[in-house]
């Protein structure tokens, strides 16, 4: 509810008390007490809840009577305790005793005068979080391709299982959350954070400490997830569908903890972004004078925080029927399978549109910047974000094609799937649009367009085939669905995401990212995901279902060659890594605005200095003004006057 | 106004300086780089016809198509690519030329020059726009028809089959738990078989349910596929056209080993088939 | 409102209250959004498996739905205590500090009754969590409710320890203005699944298929 803001005329604005030194408690909350809160408050819960388990009965599924609710238990007793120790109580308790925020508490929070240690707290600036997230985001995707080597692994050698069949269908269901939750963070995280407030010319989000909190709510649901792999797995693939989620181990619940969590995450990060984009912008920045990556990152935050509760929902229900033995999906309680894939996919669909459009929407930003031309019909662009977004609510069943839960609903999904194609195909044509007759500057951001593009091409094809029912009977559940999803949420949604960050890294980190082996690393792994991606749409067609550990040898060509081609992926994504460590260690720094753009982002010095800009813009037109009259203007305006000659003066 | 013959009575009074739109077309094709991107998007045009052809060579590789479901599968997806491809075709030139033609720039500051400030193009938006949806329109009817169509292979109902002495379908009661398939036949004396086997040319029709978890029911070559859900019966058909033994694969992950869930159905001849009945203790019946 | 010689300034930024309040009003209504569509998920749980009553597992052993009376005590405690909020609210809008802060105190006890309410409903069903699955999404919108009065309680506390410290006033009082609307929220999430759970009982559906087998 504050805004962390220095006006530099100090104002004569009768304070509040202050309540003990600027920040209270918060000089000494951070991470490490609240891992120390965590991990001590989950101790407890377990020692005191093993106590109350009736040790010695088994229920049906072989395991300990209560076993369930003493796991979860000491699971969201963890999250709650770190959120304790780490000082995000603070907020709700001051407010609702009154004692509300100073400006120097304000400015303690957002880190003023704490060098390096800001990182590691409760720290309020969106600039601080938007590092946060960009680590995160790094460990989470170093997590989840590590796991993909060792799925292509096990996939490659097929004269053998390498992993139990437990392991690799853990392995499998734990890559899939890791890299879905990675890529919806990758660019709303850091760059929706860092750079979308300075974009608009704002000096922070709308909601600082909520933006804290959604950041530290996301790293409390990290542990829960990585810990299954302890408790025997989640290994039921990232859908996680009922009732078989029932039969899994324990570890299924720190997969329920850490969704129930991030959807929270993801909500209240969703209510900043919006209200920020929707009352922050700098005066005279009107509707259609907002550079486009901000009405991507609007879309997205409108979609994730509608249909999130959705998936929250469905594991919060899932977890029930765990611990408390509901049935919600039980067949044999009364509860339905299908109700789990509905609530699943409600969120399921428009989800991928959360990972897609916060990509698209900076491509097409920096796009402009790298060819020197405006963006091409602005308003098309506009019309692209806002039909996927309201068509997107409408589609979900496409996933659910072939559960035999309403034959006939086969057709009104089949037409919405295909009518989303249309204001997708807007975003296409601006990108088009906006190449057309441009002159590349043929740096890395730029390059990463044409990956992204052709990327969006092959899937928007094999999109198409998905999409049709009678098709959709052979490819469902076939490994062509999992090349499909690869190519739009990796192809063109990674490839994508990396050449923003490597766009806006100047800003960020203060120096520039060493292009050449970025580019070594970023070509490698996108020609290595052709041919790892391309041979599974081929297995796909022969028929190899997904999920699998062994198969047909009839397979077993295609997946050779998709594995040497993933472990060229991991090496080329190495390689992109140490380059972006490096640069950040001891790369070239940048000047303040080294693209030469010409929005309100790259306006500000470089460090961004902690209220962004000294004194808050006014804008006056879009950030699009770039580019030379037509030449070819000209040659009509000679046709012009050779056909008013032919045609008689007026 | 004027009462020129060449000018048509609907131009607007006031004189534009515009050159006429077919002149316009014609200055438009004749700049060079329109010429080489048209050229680039007929040469991608045609490579795609092989690419479809090859897209439906890998669906074949394991001895489909074996129904007419799988045929008009087939069919589908090769016409689906060729459709597409203009699209894709154009957007794919236009990203090959941009780096060829219009002027690269390298280095390390931002370029000095640059391009012409097109904010839009009303031609392009409308043929843009114009093409797209009638690509989605023909992909949402055809899709349509074609729904409407294997619905009716299905269940043996297209007008083929409704002749006087039309064959009554074989029921087949699919099981599937973990992790294995079961197959009853309750008009052919009740028999129970792991090994799905049918008489060619015969509709079967699918009850399909499970004991304990989802799974999905997939008869590979002949593009059947359905979930199996404990606690409700959903149901299929299809009528196997050609002989042999093909894949039966469970396409939806059901626990440790959904692997290993396959099994196969062999599509035999009346005799065959009558003689198997025999051997598991069944009868035909109809 | 404000007064005619200078506008209020929060005190942490300088911005006039109206701009904060503007705000965090959107702020509140999206959270409100989000909100509703996890109480529309648990009503799509409700109606689907009514409608579908698989296995014939929908009714509670022996046809013990829950009573409707507990529902609409619980609900009547709970617009009261809205109903007193926004009396409140418009109190301290006309300069009445004093009402707000005993609106608030009143409500807080409404509510505070129609929380203890609800837990004792939820402890004496006729039925367990593992009796079907009527009894699951019976009370999972009973278990819903109790969250969201949890929420509500802390949210009137709130509100009395802010006017008593002079952070509400009335040239100042958005923040009891957004109680307000959240509590007029989680009425309508309430009287939803209140309806629902009394009113849709017995399944339309009658030949559900034995789970396993092909039966009917």
């Amino acid at each position: 509810m504050s805004l962390t803001a220095v006006i530099h005329e100090q104002p004569a604005v009768p304070q509040p008390r202050q309540h003990g030194k600027p920040g209270g408690f918060l000089h000494r909350a951070n991470v490490f007490t609240g891992l120390i809160g965590g991990i001590g408050l989950a101790v407890i819960t377990y020692a005191v809840g093993s106590k109350l388990v009736p040790w010695g009965t088994q229920d049906a599924d072989f395991q300990q009577v209560g076993l369930n609710a003493l796991i979860f238990a000491t699971l969201s007793a963890w999250v709650i305790g770190f959120m304790i120790g780490i000082g995000a109580f603070a907020g709700p308790i001051r407010w609702m005793l009154g004692h509300d925020l100073t400006h120097e508490d304000a400015e303690y929070m957002a880190g003023k005068g704490q060098g390096h240690m800001k990182y590691w707290k409760y720290t309020t600036d969106h600039k601080v979080v938007g590092m946060q997230y960009l680590i995160m985001a790094l460990v989470l995707f170093a997590l989840g391709g590590f796991f993909a080597m060792l799925i292509r692994t096990e996939l490659g050698v097929t004269w053998k299982e390498v992993f139990d069949p437990n392991f690799y269908n853990s392995l499998i269901g734990t890559h899939g959350i890791v890299m879905i939750i990675a890529m919806i963070i990758v660019v709303a995280g850091p760059l929706g954070n860092f750079i979308m407030p300075l974009m608009i010319g704002a000096r922070d989000m709308a909601f600082p400490r909520l933006n804290a909190l959604s950041f530290w709510l996301l790293f409390a649901a990290v542990p829960p997830l990585a810990a299954n792999l302890l408790l025997g797995g989640i290994r039921d693939g990232w859908t996680v569908y009922q009732p078989l989620g029932t039969q899994a181990p324990i570890g299924m619940l720190g997969y329920q903890v850490c969704i129930i969590t991030f959807a929270f995450s993801t909500g209240i990060a969703g209510v900043n972004l919006i209200t920020t984009i929707v009352t922050m912008r700098a005066r005279g920045m009107t509707w259609n004078r907002v550079p486009i990556f901000v009405i991507g990152t609007l879309a997205a935050a409108i979609m994730g925080l509608v249909w999130f509760p959705m998936f929250q929902y469905s594991q919060i229900l899932a977890a029930s029927d765990r611990i408390i033995d509901t049935s919600f999906f039980i067949p044999q309680g009364g509860g339905s399978v299908w109700l789990y894939e509905n609530l699943f996919w409600l969120l399921g669909h428009p989800e991928v549109y959360v990972i897609v459009i916060p990509v698209t929407g900076a491509l097409l930003e920096l796009m402009t910047v790298f060819l020197r031309k405006p963006l091409f019909s602005y308003k098309m662009a506009i019309a692209g974000f806002a039909g996927v977004v309201g068509i997107s609510a409408v589609v979900w069943v496409h996933h659910m094609y072939m559960t035999g839960f309403a034959p006939s609903a086969g057709y009104p999904f089949m037409l919405s799937t295909e009518l989303i194609s249309i204001p997708f195909g807007f975003l296409v044509l601006v990108m088009l649009g906006t190449i057309w007759r441009g002159k590349v500057w043929t740096r890395l951001p730029m390059m990463a367009v044409y990956a992204m593009i052709w990327c969006k091409i092959v899937g928007g094809i094999t999109g198409v085939y998905l999409s049709d029912v009678p098709v959709d009977q052979y490819m469902h559940g076939s490994m062509f669905v999992v090349a499909h999803f690869h190519f739009m949420l990796m192809g063109a949604g990674l490839f994508g995401a990396m050449g923003a960050i490597v766009y806006w890294f100047p800003k960020m980190t203060g120096r520039m990212f060493d292009e050449r082996i970025g580019s070594i690393g970023f070509w490698t792994a996108f020609f290595a995901f052709q041919l790892t991606f391309m041979s599974m749409f081929v297995a796909g067609l022969q028929g190899m279902p997904r999920r699998v550990l062994q198969f047909d040898n009839a397979f077993n060509i295609s997946n050779w060659v998709s594995t040497i081609g993933a472990y060229l992926i991991g090496a080329g994504m190495l390689i992109f890594l140490y380059a972006m460590i490096t640069s950040w260690r001891h790369g070239k720094p940048a000047t303040s605005n080294p693209w030469g753009a010409k929005t309100l982002d790259w306006q500000t010095q470089t460090p961004v200095p902690l209220e962004n800009f000294p004194i808050l813009p006014v804008v006056t037109s879009d950030p699009y003004g770039y580019g030379v009259p037509d030449p070819y203007l000209k040659v009509e305006e000679e046709l012009a006057r050779d056909d008013n000659e032919t045609v008689g003066a007026r | 106004m004027s009462i020129d013959s060449q000018t048509p009575i609907d131009e607007p009074e006031v004189p534009t300086n515009r050159p006429e739109p077919t002149h316009r077309m014609k200055e438009w094709l004749s700049r060079p780089y329109v010429r080489r991107i048209l050229l680039i998007f007929v040469i991608l045009n045609i490579v795609i016809v092989p690419i479809a052809w090859l897209v439906v060579h890998f669906m074949e590789l394991s001895g489909g198509p074996a129904s007419s479901i799988m045929v008009e599968l087939e069919k589908t997806v090769f016409v689906f690519t060729i459709v597409s491809a203009p699209l894709m075709a154009i957007t794919a030139s236009i990203l090959i030329y941009s780096l060829l033609g219009w002027g690269r720039v390298t280095g390390e500051e931002p370029p000095m020059q640059e391009s012409p400030a097109i904010r839009t193009n009303g031609i392009a938006v409308v043929a843009w726009v114009s093409a797209t949806s009638l690509l989605a329109t023909f992909l949402v009817i055809w899709g349509l028809m074609e729904l409407a169509t294997i619905t009716s292979y299905a269940y043996g109902s297209t007008p083929a089959n409704q002749q006087p002495n039309a064959t009554k379908a074989i029921d087949v009661n699919v099981t599937g738990q973990q992790w294995l398939w079961t197959f009853e036949y309750p008009d052919q004396g009740k028999i129970e078989s792991d090994v799905l086997v049918v008489p060619i040319n015969t509709p079967l029709y699918f009850n399909v349910t499970s004991k304990d978890v989802v799974h999905n029911f997939w008869i590979v070559e002949l593009g059947v596929k359905i979930d199996a859900n404990p606690g409700a019966i959903t149901n299929t058909g299809v009528t196997p056209d050609k002989l042999g033994t093909f894949n039966i694969r469970c396409a939806e992950l059901c626990g440790l080993h959904h692997a290993y869930m396959e099994t196969k159905i062999e599509v035999v001849t009346q005799d065959q088939f009558d003689s198997w009945l025999r051997e598991q203790g069944g009868k035909r019946t109809i | 409102m404000s007064t005619p010689t200078s506008p209020v300034l929060y005190p942490t930024t300088g911005e006039p209250v109206e701009v904060n309040a503007r705000r965090n009003r959107l702020g509140v209504w999206l959270c409100i959004a989000s909100d509703a569509t996890g109480t529309v998920a648990l009503l799509i749980a409700y109606s689907y498996l009514w409608s579908l009553n698989v296995n014939d597992g929908w009714a509670p052993p022996k046809g013990a739905w829950a009573p409707a009376w507990p529902f609409w005590a619980i609900v009547s405690g709970l617009v009261l205590g809205t109903i007193t909020m926004w009396w409140g609210v418009k109190g301290i809008s006309k300069g009445h500090i004093s009402r707000l802060i005993a609106a608030a105190l009143l409500s807080t006890l409404l509510v505070l009754a129609a929380f203890l309410g609800q837990i004792i409903q939820l402890s004496t069903f006729p039925f367990g969590p593992a009796d079907g699955a009527y009894a699951s999404a019976t009370q999972w919108l009973a278990l819903a409710t109790a969250l969201h009065l949890a929420v509500v309680l802390f949210l009137t506390l709130a509100i009395i320890g802010r006017t008593r410290a002079g952070r509400i006033a009335p040239d100042n009082h958005s923040h009891a203005r957004f109680v307000a609307m959240w509590m007029t929220w989680v009425c309508v999430a309430a009287i939803l699944g209140a309806l629902f759970a009394t009113v849709m009982t017995d399944s339309p559906n009658t030949n559900s298929p034995s789970f396993g087998t092909f039966q009917e």
